[in-house]
């Protein structure tokens, strides 16, 4: 019993700090592998006891300079950092993060990969001419010099000032086939189905490339989606579910991209992403029931 | 590479330079004082006090013991680099935008403004290396530039030649003994920001607002490269051991805060020195780089900011192992010849 009180062993530890007030004193271990276990006790704000055990690994670096460089270096410090003691001050000298700095003739693809999609869309539009749709012309509707006279084209005005000769059941475009003024959405025809089709079709496109991700960081900021994803392409929405009252993230986000081959490469590449302490779960968002 | 951050100044970086044998670097910046820093950890070995103005540009003679610096209070002062005391004032006109030691420390030669009237002057003092001793009051030379004003300037080989760059792009070549315009070459179209020597002083690169960086020789002012980005540039400067060459610039000061971060460019860009390729970037600072220096050892380079920070980085292997195919092509070449004798 007395030799167990005398030789505390690591479990009783804890218990046996409780009842003395003094801190134990700092103990250094060195241990098998060559470094060393430094144990520090300290009491935090709260008056609790704090134990600091750090494992340090001490590395020799010789380093062969030239005896001015040796001298120099023993110089006492003087201006601003006279009173500075020995080894960089914090105020002044602080480390960076890392940077991996490889040179290569070709650094650049990376940046350059991002670029071509934007270029493609660039290029579908490229061919794409404004067209005014009350006079054909090449300028937008609202700049058409004949607003104010004219109705679009294939509107009712515009059919009479055609004449006769856009009269007729393929009419294009416009409300329906007739001349009346208002038909429902149902009864319209086929040319308005399209209509409808484009409204349907927004949703869905946006949906094919809208990825799911779940098991996000309550700390996590749609910045930090949006630019973790837009390494992928073009994101045009970044949905985070936020708890309405703690401001906190729900756990779940909602990215979408302009392109689905992005999307899909996104999926693959962020799924099991390792994202603040937690691992993401990317996929496909699943159409709205 | 982990960058180390120094932050002695509260203003705009100016001006930074390693001392010969790359131990410690000197900055100056828009506030009043110059710091002194150990390289290899960024600690700060002291601060020079006593201009009474925006430092404009600080060098180190080549034994490491006296520092000359240039402000906008019109004085060079002369400094005792170990205690950090003041040895000599020397009062101008108009502000200082460059000083430069000769390559054994003998002399040191002073770019004044145009300003006020006064014309911009090339001025040269004789330089005693004793600390103790005394420093003549007498410019041993000055050289008036009617024409445009010079922004930067550096002694040649040998002090054989003082070249200078001038506002307005253009370079030119003085006898650094009699102080005649020997030559005279319209280089770039921008103003000259930056002038650094290669090691032994033969050739040196400029940077200028033009967009473009130079190499070109000192003997003929014969441009040898040219490198060419995207940004105005405000330094250049050459690595010893690789043949790389490091620009800094970004948006022009005023202009940053309207754009971003990314746009403004602020990077430190490596091009090849021979090739002229870009070969890579180097990220970190929130303001346009307004001076590079690199360690004459070849070990690593610092970068000064707009933002008020230094950032020192030494190189890892990645840089050093770093070599075009032709460059290994033409060492297996090599290497094989020899095996066959």
């Amino acid at each position: 019993m007395s030799k167990v009180a005398n030789r505390p062993d690591w479990a009783d530890d804890e218990d046996l700090d409780d009842s003395v007030d003094a801190l134990p004193p700092q103990t250094t271990t060195t241990n098998k592998d060559g470094t060393k276990t430094i144990v520090l006790w300290s009491f935090n704000e709260d008056g609790k006891k704090v134990k600091t055990t750090r494992r340090i690994r001490f590395t020799t670096h010789k380093e062969v300079v030239n005896p001015r460089v040796a001298e120099r270096k023993t110089w006492d410090k003087f201006g601003l950092s006279a009173k500075d003691g020995k080894g960089p001050a914090a105020d002044t000298t602080t480390v960076g993060e890392n940077i991996i700095f490889r040179p290569s003739t070709n650094w650049r693809k990376d940046a350059k990969e991002e670029k071509p999609e934007v270029g493609s869309i660039k290029d579908q539009l490229k061919n794409k001419t404004v067209k005014c749709r009350i006079c054909s012309g090449e300028h937008f509707t609202s700049r058409c010099p004949f607003k104010d006279t004219m109705a679009p084209v294939g509107e009712e005005g515009a059919a009479d000032v055609a004449g006769g000769a856009a009269d007729g059941p393929e009419q294009p475009g416009g409300l329906g086939a007739g001349k009346s003024s208002y038909v429902p959405p149902h009864m319209r025809g086929a040319a308005a189905g399209a209509g409808d089709r484009m409204g349907g079709g927004k949703y869905e496109r946006d949906d094919l490339a809208t990825l799911r991700v779940t098991n996000v960081s309550e700390m996590a900021e749609e910045q930090e989606l949006r630019d973790m994803f837009e390494r992928f392409g073009r994101v045009t929405r970044v949905f985070l579910a936020k708890d309405r009252e703690t401001g906190m993230a729900k756990g779940f986000a909602f990215i979408s991209f302009a392109e689905r081959t992005d999307a899909a490469k996104a999926c693959e590449k962020m799924d099991g992403y390792g994202f603040k302490h937690l691992i993401l779960r990317v996929e496909f968002a699943k159409k709205a029931a | 590479m982990r960058p180390v951050l120094l932050q002695g100044h509260e203003r705009a970086l100016t001006q930074i330079r390693y001392n010969r044998d790359g131990d410690i670097i000197f900055s100056t910046a828009k506030d009043q004082h110059i710091c002194a820093w150990y390289a290899h950890n960024g600690e700060r070995l002291g601060t020079y006090h006593g201009h009474q103005g925006a430092l404009w540009t600080v060098d180190v003679d080549p034994t490491s013991t006296l520092l000359a610096s240039g402000a906008a209070d019109n004085t060079v002062r002369l400094w005792d680099i170990r205690t950090g005391k003041c040895l000599k004032v020397w009062d101008f006109n108009t502000a200082v935008k460059r000083v430069e030691f000769t390559e054994d420390g003998s002399q040191l030669l002073a770019v004044t403004e145009q300003r006020m009237g006064f014309l911009g002057t090339i001025v040269v003092f004789d330089i005693n290396l004793d600390v103790d001793g005394p420093q003549s009051d007498e410019r041993s030379m000055t050289i008036t530039c009617e024409e445009s004003k010079a922004t930067v300037a550096g002694w040649s080989y040998l002090s054989k030649y003082i070249i200078a760059g001038h506002e307005d792009g253009s370079i030119s070549q003085y006898d650094a003994k009699t102080g005649e315009q020997l030559d005279n070459v319209q280089v770039h179209e921008g103003l000259i920001t930056d002038l650094q020597w290669a090691p032994d002083r033969t050739y040196f690169i400029t940077a200028s607002k033009d967009k473009t960086a130079k190499l070109v020789n000192a003997r003929d002012l014969e441009v040898m490269k040219t490198y060419v980005t995207d940004t105005p540039l405000n330094s250049a400067s050459i690595t010893p051991k690789k043949d790389f060459v490091i620009l800094g610039g970004g948006q022009a000061a005023m202009d940053v805060t309207t754009t971003s971060a990314r746009q403004g460019k602020f990077e430190a860009r490596f091009y090849h020195k021979i090739f002229e390729d870009e070969i890579g970037r180097v990220k970190g600072h929130f303001g346009p780089l307004n001076t590079v220096a690199v360690d004459p050892q070849g070990k690593g380079y610092a970068s000064g900011s707009e933002d008020g920070y230094v950032r020192v980085h030494q190189f890892d292997k990645g840089y050093f192992d770093f070599t075009y195919e032709v460059e290994r092509q033409a060492k297996a070449a090599a290497a094989a010849q020899q095996q066959q004798q």
